[in-house]
């Protein structure tokens, strides 16, 4: 089995044989949502943090006693699961008031649930300054203090500063890893690199990491992908955790190329610093990726990454796709289409729900927009 | 004939005139507080139309933000949600709008922000010289302005604000509100004096301690507020909080309303109070004569809403800057919907629950906007946790506060038909 086709065969549950692994040790699991909270505290408290995914559910009805129509499939999923007894080898949660939808996750979970430990960690909306930084970094303090006495560890400077080079390295790795999709033939496709992201997020990042360097060794000296009729940029919100999304567009010649998803390139962009004050540099990091449309006051910057992405790796177009009810990133719409109209770029805006119902109405969607491309 | 285009404030002072029509409608003989209301609002909006032509800055602010420093900055503010909301209920303009805007966003962002939105792209309104609004307490709120500064170029200010409630929290607040007093200066090339802030933060907390005393005499049964003069007040409250007209008016209505009060004298002039009902969350803006059917129909008075809900105490301690933005920080936080949207859901609850049982209410009523998608994720809590603390029945009510294509009048009032018919029947 290729290292491809083990990191996809293990992204297609949150429990894998790494995680059962990990619980026979004796070690603790905590979930997390979103991409926002900063999972090196839990890695260096030896923690394994997994992101919460509910990728089969394909019924909501336990969680639409609580939740309503009008929330996100993707969080209604994700509560779903819970009900089904489906992350019960979890230790604990945190969520994070990252939208309305997650945000009510925290209280269905406190009130109608019973998990030993669940954290809100908070985060500022928007960038800002020095001040907005500071705050986040007694929040992120206040999550490392809510871990060490839930789990009677101690998270030790040298500890985090290890956990911090752990995560880099992956940073790094991935982002050699989009590198390589620069090229006119491509190594991987969309639909693959995104397996390759998802099974990160419930791996231990030191035997993941390793995994991923054998992956691009095993690229390097694969035959590209050239057969196809346009390079594609899939941007947008969370809950796009399906490859066969992306391979609905593929399959149909549109090769993705890049993105802008929090399961993605905004999840392992930038690098968090070493050196000096952990919890500061933690706080910088996480605050100056490139954001989720949370943050108020990343609008033109937001559209500026996506350009970015788009210059680099020579895109044709770009498929902004939202969930159904993500107001925040249903918002950017009317910003981002104006821009992208005035920078020449093609937009297909696309609305979606967790589970894959609608793949006929996708599939004449994007050949649509192919057309177009192609002219 | 081509129809004269209107800009929105000026459909503002039109839907005034039929506000006090339906108010007064329902007000029987004693319609002095309402005439008084309303000379009140006439004016505001008079002002905020020819803020810009006078040089005066124009601010748009969210229902939450303190209009105190606005005021002391001899800006004008108008609260974005009173305006969509005085917009919608009479004519199809507002409707037009949301169709105008969802052709560039969704259907289901809060249709307060497209009902602006649908202006701008309509050129019915001009751009502000700043919009101010709080990271909560929702998405929309959240994502909308920010996004429409960009398109349509003007200068926004967020103040961020702490999910969780603590003193550290206040703090951080405080420091937004000082950083937004620089933000409006160097936008506006005016400077905040600090003795205008205090005798503004004086009329504030005038006008505050006028309120608190007219809260607690509508606790009385039967309530001596029609449902139609609660909901009213609501405007005046937000955007005049600073400004001497609105101490006279509440001072005037304190005085009507103790009289009242002391000879037991309803509010309503043509039914009898037969039940006391809580909004406890949005209720059809876009039909106000629905409360008065509520009345006449079952003798149900809308006693009081989360929206009017004002119970923070007035700023205590004005005596320098760093204090006053201290209060208003706190006053922030416990604004009506902030409070309850803007965090944990015991935030939601505990105000709910408070507000039922000072009330008396007999029943609950959740008008469930449809873009408030965090109140509808904690919906069933709610219901739950009022039938087992005050043994009241909650009646869940789908519909868009601004938009009567989603939950006509006449849906609603079937439902209310059902709900007194089997839930509610004395």
């Amino acid at each position: 089995m290729s290292t491809l086709e083990e990191l996809t065969a293990l992204s297609r549950n949150p429990v894998n044989p790494a995680v059962n692994e990990w619980k026979a040790e004796g070690k603790k699991v905590v979930g997390f949502l979103c991409t926002q909270v900063p999972e090196e505290i839990l890695y260096a408290a030896d923690i394994l943090p997994v992101r919460l995914r509910a990728p089969d559910c394909a019924d909501t009805t336990s969680a639409d006693v609580y939740m309503s129509h009008l929330n996100c499939t993707f969080m209604r999923s994700c509560l779903q699961y819970m009900f089904e007894g489906k992350f019960d080898f979890l230790d604990g949660f945190v969520c994070t008031n990252s939208c309305d939808h997650t945000r009510r996750l925290y209280d269905i979970l406190r009130e109608a649930l019973d998990y030993p430990y669940v954290h809100l960690f908070s985060i500022p909306h928007k960038v800002g300054d020095e001040e907005v930084t500071l705050w986040h970094r007694g929040e992120i303090t206040r999550f490392k203090e809510s871990v060490e006495a839930a789990f009677r560890v101690e998270v030790t400077e040298a500890k985090l500063r290890q956990a911090i080079g752990i995560y880099n390295e992956t940073r790094h790795l991935l982002r050699e890893l989009y590198e390589l999709r620069k090229s006119d033939s491509p190594p991987i496709s969309g639909a693959e690199t995104l397996s390759v992201i998802l099974a990160g997020n419930s791996l231990p990042k030191d035997m993941y990491n390793q995994m991923l360097r054998n992956l691009l060794d095993e690229l390097r000296q694969r035959k590209g992908i050239s057969k196809y009729r346009a390079r594609l940029m899939i941007a947008g919100s969370g809950g796009c955790d399906n490859p066969n999304y992306l391979g609905v567009m593929e399959e149909l010649g549109g090769l993705v190329v890049t993105d802008s998803l929090c399961f993605g390139s905004r999840y392992f962009w930038e690098p968090v610093d070493t050196e000096g004050d952990l919890m500061l540099n933690l706080a910088r990091s996480y605050l100056n990726r490139p954001s989720c449309a949370n943050m108020t006051d990343r609008v033109v910057e937001r559209g500026e990454f996506v350009k970015q992405m788009v210059g680099d790796f020579k895109v044709d177009g770009v498929v902004f796709q939202r969930m159904r009810y993500c107001d925040l990133w249903g918002g950017q719409l009317l910003y981002m289409e104006h821009e992208f109209k005035k920078s020449d770029i093609p937009l297909l805006s696309l609305e979606r729900e967790y589970t894959l119902g609608g793949a006929g109405q996708l599939r004449t969607r994007v050949q649509a927009f192919l057309e177009k491309i192609e002219g | 004939m081509m129809e004269e285009k209107k800009s929105v404030l000026e459909q503002v002072a039109e839907s005034l005139v039929i506000y006090n029509a339906a108010l007064s409608a329902v007000g029987g003989e004693e319609t002095r507080g309402i005439g008084w209301l309303m000379n009140l609002l006439n004016t505001y909006f008079a002002e905020a139309g020819e803020a810009q032509a006078k040089g005066r800055p124009l601010a748009w602010i969210n229902f939450a933000v303190p209009s105190e420093i606005f005021w002391a900055m001899d800006m004008v503010p108008v609260v974005v949600e009173v305006v969509n909301g005085l917009v919608a209920p009479f004519g199809p303009k507002a409707l037009e709008y949301i169709d105008m805007a969802e052709k560039s966003i969704p259907n289901y962002i809060c249709s307060s922000c497209k009902v602006l939105m649908g202006a701008m792209l309509s050129g019915d309104i001009t751009a502000p010289d700043v919009l101010v609004v709080p990271s909560q307490p929702c998405d929309s709120n959240l994502a909308m302005y920010s996004v429409a500064s960009k398109r349509f170029d003007f200068p926004y200010f967020c103040i961020d604000m702490p999910y969780l409630r603590s003193e550290q929290g206040t703090e951080y607040i405080a420091g937004e509100l000082k950083k937004m007093v620089k933000f409006l200066e160097e936008k506006t090339n005016r400077k905040l004096d600090l003795d205008k802030l205090k005798q503004t933060m004086e009329y504030s907390n005038l006008a505050h301690e006028y309120y608190l005393k007219i809260s607690k005499l509508r606790e009385a049964v039967p309530c001596p507020y029609s449902s139609l003069e609660i909901l009213a007040e609501y405007p005046a409250i937000l955007c005049m909080a600073g400004r001497p007209e609105l101490v006279d008016y509440l001072k005037k209505r304190y005085e009507m309303t103790k009289a009242k009060v002391a000879k037991g004298e309803s509010g309503l002039s043509s039914s009898t109070e037969k039940y006391r009902l809580v909004w406890i969350y949005g209720a059809p803006a876009f039909d106000l004569f629905t409360f008065s059917w509520l009345e006449q129909e079952y003798g149900a008075v809308s006693v009081n809403s989360m929206m009017n809900n004002f119970t923070m105490q007035p700023v205590e301690d004005i005596s320098d800057y760093d204090k006053i933005m201290m209060g208003l920080a706190e006053k922030l936080k416990l604004m009506p919907m902030t409070r309850e949207c803007g965090g944990p859901w015991e935030q939601f609850i505990d105000a709910t629950i408070e507000l039922c049982r000072r009330t008396k209410a007999d029943a609950a009523l959740f008008g469930g906007h449809v873009a408030c998608k965090s109140n509808w994720a904690i919906m069933k809590l709610v219901k739950d946790k009022i039938r087992e603390e005050l043994g009241i029945p909650t009646l869940i009510l789908e519909l868009d506060v601004f938009d009567p294509r989603v939950t006509s009048s006449d849906a609603l009032r079937a439902k209310f038909d059902d709900f007194f018919a089997t839930v509610l029947r004395k």
